[in-house]
């Protein structure tokens, strides 16, 4: 019976259907009067991993409405800076135009776009709006090339363009703004355009303040997902050669067999890393044996940042996106409502 | 290139109102929210609060056509409330909710952190 009160924010994963699932109950649709107070009691965070660029957490006692806006802003609606206005000088590579434009808006680079405002399309570009950049780069013959050398890299000087070349070009003021850490691709070896003798990229520039709701190139996550957290349980004893089996049928690290009175008896060790698969129910014996579940309320977000921003930075960005939204909308009903009162006073 | 501008999805056009409130005629106490350039982000999780509030009695929210940047918002509620006043204690409550959401945020990666060095 001490096992019955957490299955009821857990949904039961069968071999063809999700049971058990009572949502209203688990997020406290209804029924109660909502608290706040009982929010902060349930509200659990914890990070896992952080690395620059990786961030895994644990959310435990949140809506999913929540985590998913959570999910959604960071994809959509964090700003950040990419190249938006690109004046091409020269180009008589192979690649096209529009597709080494292209390229170029891809290429993500390492500036804090908190630094900026949004730039009104009809103003010119100032500091506090635009980050320029040039690439100007000419390809020609390697003449210290070994005579029996036949590699283009060898044989010429710049066949290749790297997202290295690009170099900024400061404007009024920024060099002392960015003078710790000036503006840079954040990977110096994405491959451009590749060139010939002769041939020649010449272009300026320009990255704005953007979302990534209007074009990828914005977004500043390369992922940004969540899962609920697995639940498996034994019910009851697996040994020897079916204890194999049970842990052949998770992913590695979830079951672990242990020697228990000489015989090898299957145990669950870390079920987080299991990718629900199902597959022990696939063997008639086991799925008598074991309860897949997950559980409804506990959340494991992992943040995959494309290094404009440090992944805590964005989540803590998002937060205060969402912030924001709230907030207008609550000034925006306010003044809806404002006006209403006025109108029915002149009556 | 008929493309429309991507701004559209974030700015509001000439004239536009980002709230519109019509009460719903056909039923005592429910209004319908005409939120501009938002989209689900916003309306699933109003709408996932609101629920939580006992005098609410329906709350749902659509966007019409995905190319249309708006969502339609319909909150119904007891003699009790007014729709407006539901939703407005629902943002009060998702505010703080958020709020205290970042702060326990940067308490576990300050942990985290702290126990990497």
């Amino acid at each position: 019976m001490v096992k019955m009160e957490p299955r009821e924010a857990e949904v039961t994963i069968g071999s063809h259907q999700q049971s058990n699932i009572r949502l209203s109950e688990a997020y406290g649709e209804g029924s109660q009067a909502y608290s706040l107070a009982d929010f902060r009691r349930k509200l659990r965070m914890s990070v896992v991993k952080c690395t620059d660029e990786d961030l895994e957490f644990d959310i435990i006692g949140v809506d999913p409405a929540i985590a998913n806006a959570i999910r959604r802003i960071l994809i959509a609606e964090v700003p950040t800076m990419a190249a938006d206005r690109i004046t091409l000088i020269n180009n008589t590579s192979f690649i096209h135009d529009k597709d080494l434009t292209n390229r170029i808006g891809l290429v993500p680079i390492r500036v804090d776009s908190r630094l900026f405002e949004n730039r009104n399309p009809e103003q010119p570009a100032s500091s506090q709006d635009t980050v320029v950049f040039e690439l100007h780069i000419r390809c020609t013959k390697n003449l210290q090339a070994a005579q029996d050398s036949t590699l283009p890299k060898d044989i010429y000087s710049n066949s290749s363009v790297y997202s290295g070349h690009l170099t900024w070009v400061p404007l009024e003021g920024q060099e002392m703004l960015f003078a710790k850490n000036p503006p840079k691709p954040i990977h110096d070896d994405i491959l451009i355009a590749k060139l010939r003798p002769g041939q020649e990229i010449d272009m300026k520039i320009e990255y704005l303040k953007g979302i990534g709701k209007t074009h990828a190139k914005f977004s500043p996550v390369a992922t940004a997902s969540y899962r609920l957290l697995p639940v498996i349980e034994i019910l009851e004893d697996v040994c020897g050669e079916a204890a194999r089996r049970l842990k052949n049928s998770f992913s590695k690290g979830v079951v672990e067999i242990e020697k228990r009175n000489g015989v090898d008896v299957a145990k669950i060790v870390n079920p987080r890393m299991d990718t629900c698969s199902r597959n022990v129910l696939m063997h008639d014996d086991l799925a008598e044996k074991v309860r897949l579940g997950r559980k409804l309320d506990h959340f494991i977000f992992s943040v995959e940042s494309v290094g404009m921003l440090p992944s805590d930075i964005l989540v803590k960005e998002s937060i205060k996106v969402m912030l924001g939204k709230c907030k207008s909308f609550l000034d925006q009903i306010e003044r809806v409502r404002g006006k209403r009162k006025n109108a029915n006073g002149h009556h | 290139m008929n493309a429309p501008p991507t701004f559209e999805c974030f700015l509001l056009f000439d004239g536009e109102k980002k709230i519109t409130i019509e009460k719903d005629t056909k039923v005592p106490n429910a209004s319908i929210f005409t939120i501009n350039k938002e989209d689900h982000t916003l309306g699933n999780m109003i709408r996932a609060q609101l629920l939580k509030d006992p005098l609410v009695t329906f709350a749902g929210y659509k966007n019409p056509h995905p190319l249309e940047h708006k969502i339609l918002l319909r909150v119904q509620t007891t003699p009790d409330s007014t729709p407006v006043e539901a939703l407005k204690s629902a943002i009060n409550d998702l505010m703080s909710e958020l709020s205290l959401f970042e702060e326990r945020f940067q308490e576990a990666y300050k942990e985290k952190c702290e126990n990497m060095d």
